[in-house]
């Protein structure tokens, strides 16, 4: 992946606006220096390009092209810690652009600082990165393995789907996808060879999922659970897939999840899920009870116990319930649905109306969405 | 928890010293840097902070908002050079700036100048509000760690998980020091990453009282890396908090299994034995420990106290002094003292030891020397006050 990005960074420019901000007025020297640099860097002279922008930034420090280029040149030369430190730079002076952010976070990735990396890769993800697919590509990918590693499951796998879908080879997002299905908080670097397998037929059959080849699915996790039975996550994969077809053989395998990693909570919430939908809310009630126990701000669980309590005719305790939902995940348009149903059974046309601007607010944002 | 620490600069602006009355162009600078600042142009600031330093090198609140810009735009090598500047000239109010010295050297790595200038600030009793407080008492738990100094970090990094609850960098930071592997986070091999992740976990819920999950993240741990040194320790330090000392002695005994020099494993084992009023156990694994372990104050308290109950007292005496000389701002160690010297008939000696504990009792303890306690000396803790 580094020598991937290596070459594309020959292609990241600095901006126009940038580019055309250093005056004409410099000292000749600098001017001198900082031709001669851009010279080198055009005939490939790379050392001696290194050495002339470094000259060109002591005479004059906040030189964003001779930062940003000496920084992309030195994150080729695999230098990371002194592209993160130019990088670094660059942005303090440029904090509207994301492919600085983007390179940015790409270095604190290679020098592990992975909580920086991360918050500013996502930094470069929000401004964009124009249309340089490449970078687009490694900043979403790097991104998505950091949320693993960050325990970000959800949204790691998220953006893997993402990826794939925009036609990502899913050879390299299989074991990012296993890792983040599973739950492990790894980087692929960090898997264990002896179960590098089993990320690989994990993140292969979520893909399989996601193209709707459910045969081709159930045959990886079948594969799977065959070969490490004992480990967490591999059940719940299993059972999740099995809910929908064969729902008794689903329940089993969650439940083998919850003998084998007795505080899964996705297995709980996938089981109470489908009790709830079979209208059974005895079965799903302990499921729920746990979940709160064990995470009490978790907004799924809340919002099942509010959906729960509402089909029981409790209405403020299902408003209590989904309130707290509400707080732990605002952006959820299926928890202030939930919520609209439940004001309206109350009599508060108020809330229900506001919840209603809410709905509409969050799907019109949602649809904005790339 | 870095990016944070911007608001608590503020906070700190108050007592720093006054310049002496500039020349008008210097004025019109520190006011155009400090709008700068506070309109979050922190590139312009630093710009114009450094003009302005120019001018005037004396300008003491000029390096310490240099130093905390270039610190909020993770521009460490220069937040450190400008905060070194502050330090040096400024007469008062200089202790915070030693975390951030600290803060900036352990980001550009130079890991025994962040701890040297971390342990001046804890002697210093800690200044600073609650967020550089967490910040750099995390980092300094981190080199605690790559020190070898494992009680004192855990200890510091349990703190935390108690008021924040868990977390991954915390997990990262209690894996390595419940596993005592002498590294930071950025530099441990990543294929052991999966054994640190499931150590901190475990470590994190552990010292929240969720032994259940404690529990799961342990035997996770075990089932793939029980071979490896200090992780059964880990389970049975698990154990110990749970006052399951059966289960407890079994694992800290495989342990001695996968790794025979473990010290720690023999002092809890010898502990345990004591409590069982098993001396023919106790004694060789509380000796064991303190042979391998010279320096360790709990491997010389476990002796002394195997000693007292078995009625050596002279040879008690002395090991708790070595405790007391290690850590001697353990209430513990000063009690078991105060009790052995009353048993000697050295009638001035106890009362002397009784009266330190009485001052320490109330404090929270980590064997550890003062420089290294998060709370710092009673004595210390009064300055602060």
């Amino acid at each position: 992946m580094i020598a991937g990005i290596a070459a594309l960074l020959l292609a990241v420019s600095v901006p126009g606006p940038i580019r055309n901000s250093l005056p004409g007025t410099q000292a000749r020297s600098f001017e001198q220096i900082s031709r001669a640099a851009q010279q080198a860097r055009d005939e490939n002279r790379d050392e001696d390009a290194i050495r002339l922008f470094r000259q060109g930034l002591k005479l004059k420090s906040d030189w964003e092209e001779g930062l940003w280029y000496l920084g992309t040149m030195l994150y080729e030369k695999e230098r990371f810690d002194e592209a993160r430190d130019l990088f670094r730079r660059f942005v303090g002076q440029n904090p509207k652009f994301g492919p600085g952010w983007a390179l940015l976070g790409m270095s604190e990735f290679q020098t592990r600082e992975y909580a920086r990396s991360l918050e500013h890769l996502r930094r470069g993800m929000t401004l964009g990165v124009g249309d340089r697919k490449h970078l687009a590509d490694s900043v979403f990918y790097h991104t998505a393995l950091l949320l693993a590693r960050f325990e970000q499951y959800h949204d790691s796998l998220e953006l893997l789907w993402q990826m794939r879908g925009a036609g990502q080879a899913e050879s390299l997002l299989e074991e990012p996808a296993g890792i983040a299905a599973l739950g492990y908080a790894l980087l692929p670097g960090e898997i264990p060879d002896s179960r590098r397998e089993m990320f690989r037929l994990a993140g292969a059959g979520t893909f399989a999922l996601l193209d709707q080849r459910r045969e081709d699915a159930e045959k990886l996790f079948d594969k799977m659970v065959r070969q490490f039975p004992q480990e967490p996550g591999v059940h719940y994969q299993y059972g999740s897939l099995l809910l929908n077809n064969r729902p008794e053989d689903g329940v089993k395998e969650l439940q083998k999840e919850l003998e084998v990693s007795p505080s899964h909570i996705p297995s709980r919430l996938r089981l109470a899920e489908y009790y709830l939908a079979q209208s059974d809310s005895e079965m799903a009630r302990p499921f729920l009870d746990e979940v709160v126990r064990l995470e009490p701000k978790n907004a799924s669980a809340h919002m099942f116990l509010g959906e729960l309590l509402a089909a029981k005719g409790d209405n403020s305790g299902a408003i209590r319930e989904l309130e707290l939902a509400r707080e732990q995940a605002p952006t959820r348009t299926k928890i202030r649905w939930d919520l609209l149903r439940a004001y309206q059974a109350a009599g508060r046309r108020e809330d229900a109306s506001r919840e209603k601007m809410e709905i509409e607010k969050l799907t019109a944002q949602q649809s904005g969405k790339p | 928890m870095i990016l944070a620490l911007s608001s608590l600069l503020f906070f700190l602006q108050a007592g720093l010293p006054k310049a002496s009355p500039p020349p008008a162009v210097f004025e019109q600078l520190a006011r155009q840097a400090e709008k700068a600042r506070t309109s979050d142009r922190l590139a312009d600031a630093i710009r114009l902070y450094r003009e302005g330093l120019k001018l005037r090198p004396s300008w003491s609140q000029g390096w310490w908002w240099l130093g905390s810009a270039c610190y909020d735009q993770d521009r460490f090598p220069e937040a450190l050079e400008a905060f070194k500047r502050f330090i040096a000239i400024s007469k008062t109010d200089v202790a915070p700036a030693y975390a951030f010295l600290g803060l900036c050297e352990y980001e550009t790595r130079d890991y025994k100048q962040a701890s040297e200038h971390f342990r001046i600030w804890v002697r210093k009793g800690l200044p600073g509000n609650a967020q550089l407080i967490d910040v750099a008492s995390f980092h300094w738990a981190l080199l605690l760690t790559r020190e070898g100094n494992f009680v004192q970090a855990l200890f510091l990094l349990e703190e935390k998980a108690k008021k924040y609850g868990p977390s991954s960098l915390l997990a990262e930071a209690m894996g390595l020091a419940s596993l005592r592997m002498k590294n930071v986070p950025e530099d441990y091999p990543p294929k052991r990453r999966e054994m640190v992740w499931l150590a901190g976990q475990a470590s994190v819920y552990g010292s929240l009282h969720d032994f259940d999950r404690a529990h799961e993240f342990a035997s996770r741990l075990i089932a793939h890396y029980g071979t490896q040194p200090n992780v059964h320790y880990l389970q049975g330090t698990i154990y110990s908090f749970e006052k399951k000392s059966v289960e407890a002695a079994e694992e800290f005994r495989q342990e001695l299994r996968v790794s025979p020099d473990n010290a720690q494993a023999m002092i809890q084992l010898a502990f345990i034995a004591l409590e069982d009023a098993r001396l023919e156990d106790a004694m060789p694994m509380a000796k064991q420990a303190a042979a391998l372990e010279p320096k360790d104050a709990l491997a010389h308290y476990a002796l002394g106290r195997v000693l007292m109950a078995a009625e050596d007292f002279r040879q008690s005496a002395g090991e708790l002094e070595l405790a007391k000389e290690l850590a001697p701002a353990s209430a513990k160690v000063r009690y078991q003292l105060a009790r052995v010297y009353r048993r000697l008939g050295r009638k001035e000696d106890a009362e002397r030891e009784s009266a330190v504990f009485e001052t320490l009792k109330d404090k929270v303890e980590v064997l550890a020397a003062p420089e290294e306690k998060p709370t710092g000396t009673p004595e210390q803790k009064g300055k602060t006050k």
